[in-house]
């Protein structure tokens, strides 16, 4: 379970170009589900992802992790819960050009000091599992749209992390694409992952996995529906 | 074994990152193996021609005598001989004729010497060095060497062998002659040498032998080959010392580059490194990544520039700075250096290309790797 | 001065060490008096960040300082040709009167950044900066001695003159002189090489208790500080006559020339490695039952452990082998 209480966040905070991003949220977030935040863009949501998934720190407020809070923890003890919590799929993939598809799936392993057969293994699978094992061996460059957003699914995936967080995965796919990126969340869900997700496209909100619906707007939570 | 590993997994990648920029980073080793270039050359060369003034002073006698008249060197008599070799531990004391003789027809000096009797020639005729057959163009062989003292004055010479080119740099000038030619030639009196030389088989002996001699011969200077070989040592030390203060110059001139190349790091660059921290990267990562860089980039450009180095020393001769370190001659040698690189001058090299670059570069990198994860999601 | 690169390489590294030594002293000052875990503020987060630029920093000059100080010691040996009376390092040294306080201070500043190089290594396996204190502490320490290092180690060489007759180490390590270095030429050569062994045994034994139970690395560290001394006195009284083959040499520094195949690097490379690993796993061994420790520190320690042990072994070794080889015969 992840709860915020209180918790906002000030970008550029004590200079004049200081942006409120997060205005005094308070949300509890179950593990094991499919939540999505929507709202308009500039709404908070993806600065919210950013502080449940330990990148950036809230200016004031608490956030809690199974009952531990983390909003306070150093700067190696964020970074390693973040290896360890959370799989990242950003908005625009951010798959490093010029490496192999399995070379970015593997990215993240690299600091942890694993036997690289054994990651290499553990990518593999994944890739396979999405599609994508004929393509590991391609630089990222030529993927489809699609096959890069697997691509970045499966790099998120390397680590084993139980929570899944993806900013606005479907911003840039077709219907069909939508329909097999929510086939993926759905397998996921039922491998017991939690995924959070922010979106303003209806078709993800209707979708049958999600549940529960997080309405947001001006830095604010106006509805929680599950 | 993780620490280990997790070094390797951030070597592979920093390999393949690089692979990716091979322009840039091919540009900026060839820039900076440039200036190891100019630095090797200048400490290998150095080092070579004292490796060739120590194989040139392992058969140098011992300890030389020479008559001082108002300050300067004047001819030392024969009558002396007998009074250094009374000395004990003094040994095998013989006279030595040589100087110097400028040539107007090709504009340089030639050392003249009288050698030892075995390697004296017959009277008429003359050893010269290659770089006096190369002034005077005796091309073939047999051709008479002329050499005049004055106007009207000519005496011919016929040449019986010239140097190979081994030890050319010390051969290069030298001519010799038949002692009775050379005295003839030069009007030496009979009973007067150049200098005298003598061995002293211990050389823990030495220092006591120049105090008795110099007691006994209130009018001679004595030379060691010890002190010689000093001077030698000072002498390359010094200049390869002015060689490497401007090669280091350059250095500090490509460090700063460097510097100002890893601090602006372009856009591309720095979403990497944002995407690195984001996927769960730590600072040190990113730092011990492009330390690795760092690294590839330097040790890449100490090879090379090494490689080159010993290839432009010890194969072409040191086209480049030879006229600076040997000094200016005329008769100037065209010759090998014989190869020989020292451990230290290897770890010399390594601390000079990799240190500055390194502290050169870590700042910006660790700025850029501080960076919020959460940059690449706004 | 003398005009030579490896002189310009060890003071470029002394100074660069110096400037990094301040700063991070600067730093480390601070961090010890406001170093606060639990705040999450800015300026601890700022702090923490920053600890990554200092700690690389200073982790860089420190291995540059001991490459150096192999340096430093090859270059005067070869410059022995240079003054009169030199005939290795020794004379070198001896050339004026900061010579070997700079050796002595190098040596110093080469322990002191491998005990702290190590402290950084287990300072980075735990996630909650555990000894992040300690190694800033320690910087504090450094700080003076790399600075002592560089004042008299630029003293030395700017103070170097070819025209002053030096004395070697024939006259230094003798006998009948008085110093330490006498007195450790003066020691019964059976005597000496009994004690070597028993510290061999001591070492090795406390090394694998310390394997075996992941306990003990504090004794480990003084038994090999111990082994360091007695194998230096070891090689004055003894080993040095067996590598010379002759009764009288007892010169410390001649075996790292040519003529004796720099058999010198064989004997203090591993026993200058294995000393820094123990004294380093001394300095670790009260950090052990840090709960973010616990699990990451013994394989570290048990790994450093087996090569301080390693390097320990092969200074006997060696010594056996020079022994073995030699056609001295002192004993029998």
């Amino acid at each position: 379970m992840i709860t915020l209480s209180d918790v906002s966040k000030i970008y550029n905070e004590g200079r004049p170009n200081a942006v409120t991003a997060l205005h005094a949220v308070t949300l509890t977030i179950a593990r094991g589900g499919v939540t999505v935040f929507m709202g308009p863009s500039g709404s908070g949501k993806t600065t919210l992802l950013s502080l449940v998934g330990c990148m950036a720190r809230p200016s004031t407020g608490r956030i809690t992790l199974d009952g531990a809070p983390v909003s306070g923890l150093p700067e190696r003890f964020l970074t390693d819960l973040r290896r360890r919590h959370f799989g990242f799929v950003f908005q625009r993939f951010n798959l490093i050009r010029g490496l192999t598809v399995l070379d970015n799936v593997m990215l993240p392993a690299a600091p942890l000091g694993e036997d690289p057969r054994a990651v290499q293994a553990r990518a593999l699978a994944r890739l396979e599992a999405l599609g994508l094992g004929p393509k590991a061996l391609m630089p990222v460059e030529v993927l489809s749209g699609g096959e890069t957003q697997r691509a970045a699914i499966a790099r998120a995936l390397v680590n084993d992390a139980p929570v899944l967080i993806a900013d606005e995965p479907t911003a840039n796919l077709d219907t069909a694409l939508t329909h097999r990126f929510l086939d993926i969340v759905a397998a996921l869900r039922d491998q017991g992952k939690t995924v959070l997700l922010t979106s303003h496209d209806p078709r993800i909100i209707a979708a049958a996995p999600v549940s529960a619906v997080v309405e947001m707007r001006d830095g604010q939570v106006v509805e929680v529906r599950s | 074994m993780n620490a280990l590993r997790r070094q390797r997994a951030l070597a592979d990648y920093t390999i393949a990152a690089l692979s990716r920029r091979k322009v840039k980073n091919l540009a900026l080793v060839a820039v900076f193996s440039l200036v190891v270039f100019l630095l090797a050359s200048a400490m290998f060369f150095a080092s070579a021609l004292r490796q060739e003034a120590d194989a040139a002073l392992e058969g140098a006698p011992d300890l030389i005598v020479q008559q001082l008249s108002l300050g300067r060197q004047a001819m030392i008599s024969a009558d002396l001989i007998d009074d250094l070799a009374s000395i004990r531990g003094v040994r095998d004391v013989r006279g030595r004729l040589w100087g110097y003789y400028y040539d107007r027809v090709s504009g340089a000096n030639y050392t003249v010497m009288v050698p030892e009797a075995g390697q004296m020639p017959p009277p008429g005729q003359v050893i010269i060095g290659e770089g006096i057959a190369r002034a005077r163009g005796l091309e073939w062989q047999g051709a008479p060497l002329f050499l005049s003292r004055k106007q009207g004055d000519l005496n011919r010479f016929d040449v019986a062998q010239t140097f190979e080119s081994d030890s050319a740099l010390l051969t290069a000038d030298l001519l010799l002659m038949n002692a009775a030619d050379f005295r003839a030639f030069f009007s030496v009196p009979e009973d007067m040498f150049t200098d005298l030389a003598a061995s002293v088989r211990n050389p823990r002996e030495r220092a006591t032998v120049v105090d008795k001699a110099s007691r006994a011969m209130p009018d001679a200077r004595f030379v060691t080959r010890d002190d010689i070989a000093r001077t030698y040592m000072k002498l390359f030390d010094w200049r390869e010392g002015m060689m490497v203060a401007l090669a280091a110059v350059a250095m500090l001139a490509f460090a700063i580059f460097a510097a100002d190349k890893a601090s602006g790091l372009s856009a591309e660059e720095a979403r990497e490194i944002g995407i690195l921290k984001a996927i769960g990267w730590d600072t040190r990562d990113v730092i011990a990544m492009k330390l690795w860089e760092g690294g590839f980039v330097s040790l890449g450009a100490f090879l090379l520039g090494t490689t080159a180095a010993y290839a432009h020393v010890f194969w072409a001769g040191a086209p480049l700075f030879a006229p600076v370190l040997k000094g200016w001659a005329v008769i100037y040698p065209a010759f090998r250096l014989a190869p020989g690189v020292d451990l230290s001058e290897l770890v010399v090299l390594l601390l000079l290309t990799t240190l500055p670059y390194a502290a050169a570069t870590v700042v910006p990198v660790w700025r850029a790797a501080s960076a919020d994860p959460d940059a690449v999601m706004r | 001065m003398i005009f030579r690169t490896p002189i310009l390489t060890l003071l470029l590294v002394s100074f660069l060490a110096l400037l990094v030594a301040l700063g991070a002293a600067w730093f480390g000052q601070r961090l010890v008096r406001h170093w606060d875990l639990a705040s999450g503020s800015r300026a601890q987060l700022e702090m923490e960040r920053r600890t990554e630029l200092v700690s690389t920093l200073f982790a860089m000059v420190m291995l540059a300082e001991a490459v150096a100080l192999f340096l430093f010691v090859f270059n005067a040996d070869r410059m022995a040709a240079l003054f009169v009376g030199a005939m290795c390092a020794v004379g070198t040294l001896n050339v004026n009167g900061y010579g070997f306080p700079a050796l002595y201070a190098k040596i110093a500043v080469f322990f002191a950044a491998a005990v702290w190089l190590i402290v950084d290594h287990v300072d980075r396996l735990g996630r909650d900066y555990p000894l992040t204190r300690v190694k800033y502490a320690l910087i504090l320490g450094i700080a003076p001695l790399v600075i002592l290092a560089g004042g008299l180690e630029l003293a030395y060489y700017l103070n170097l003159r070819t025209d002053v007759i030096t004395s070697c180490c024939s006259k230094l390590f003798t006998p009948a002189n008085e110093g330490i270095g006498n007195e450790m030429a003066g020691l019964a050569p059976g005597l000496s090489l009994w004690a070597l062994a028993l510290a061999e045994l001591v070492v090795l034994g406390l090394g694998a208790y310390a394997v075996r139970t992941g306990r003990g690395h504090a004794l480990f560290a003084l038994a090999g500080a111990v082994f360091f001394a007695v194998a230096l006195t070891a090689m004055v009284s003894v080993i040095s006559l067996y590598v010379y083959e002759n009764p009288n040499h007892h010169c410390p520094f001649c075996i790292l020339q040519r003529e004796y195949f720099y058999i010198g690097y064989a004997f203090y490379v591993p026993l200058f490695g294995a000393t820094a690993l123990a004294l380093g796993l001394g300095a670790t061994a009260p950090f052990q039952r840090r709960a973010s420790l616990e699990a990451v520190l013994p394989p570290v320690a048990r790994r450093f452990t087996l090569w301080a042990m390693a390097g320990f072994a092969t200074y006997g070794a060696v010594t056996l082998l020079v022994i073995a080889r030699s056609h001295l015969i002192l004993f029998g």
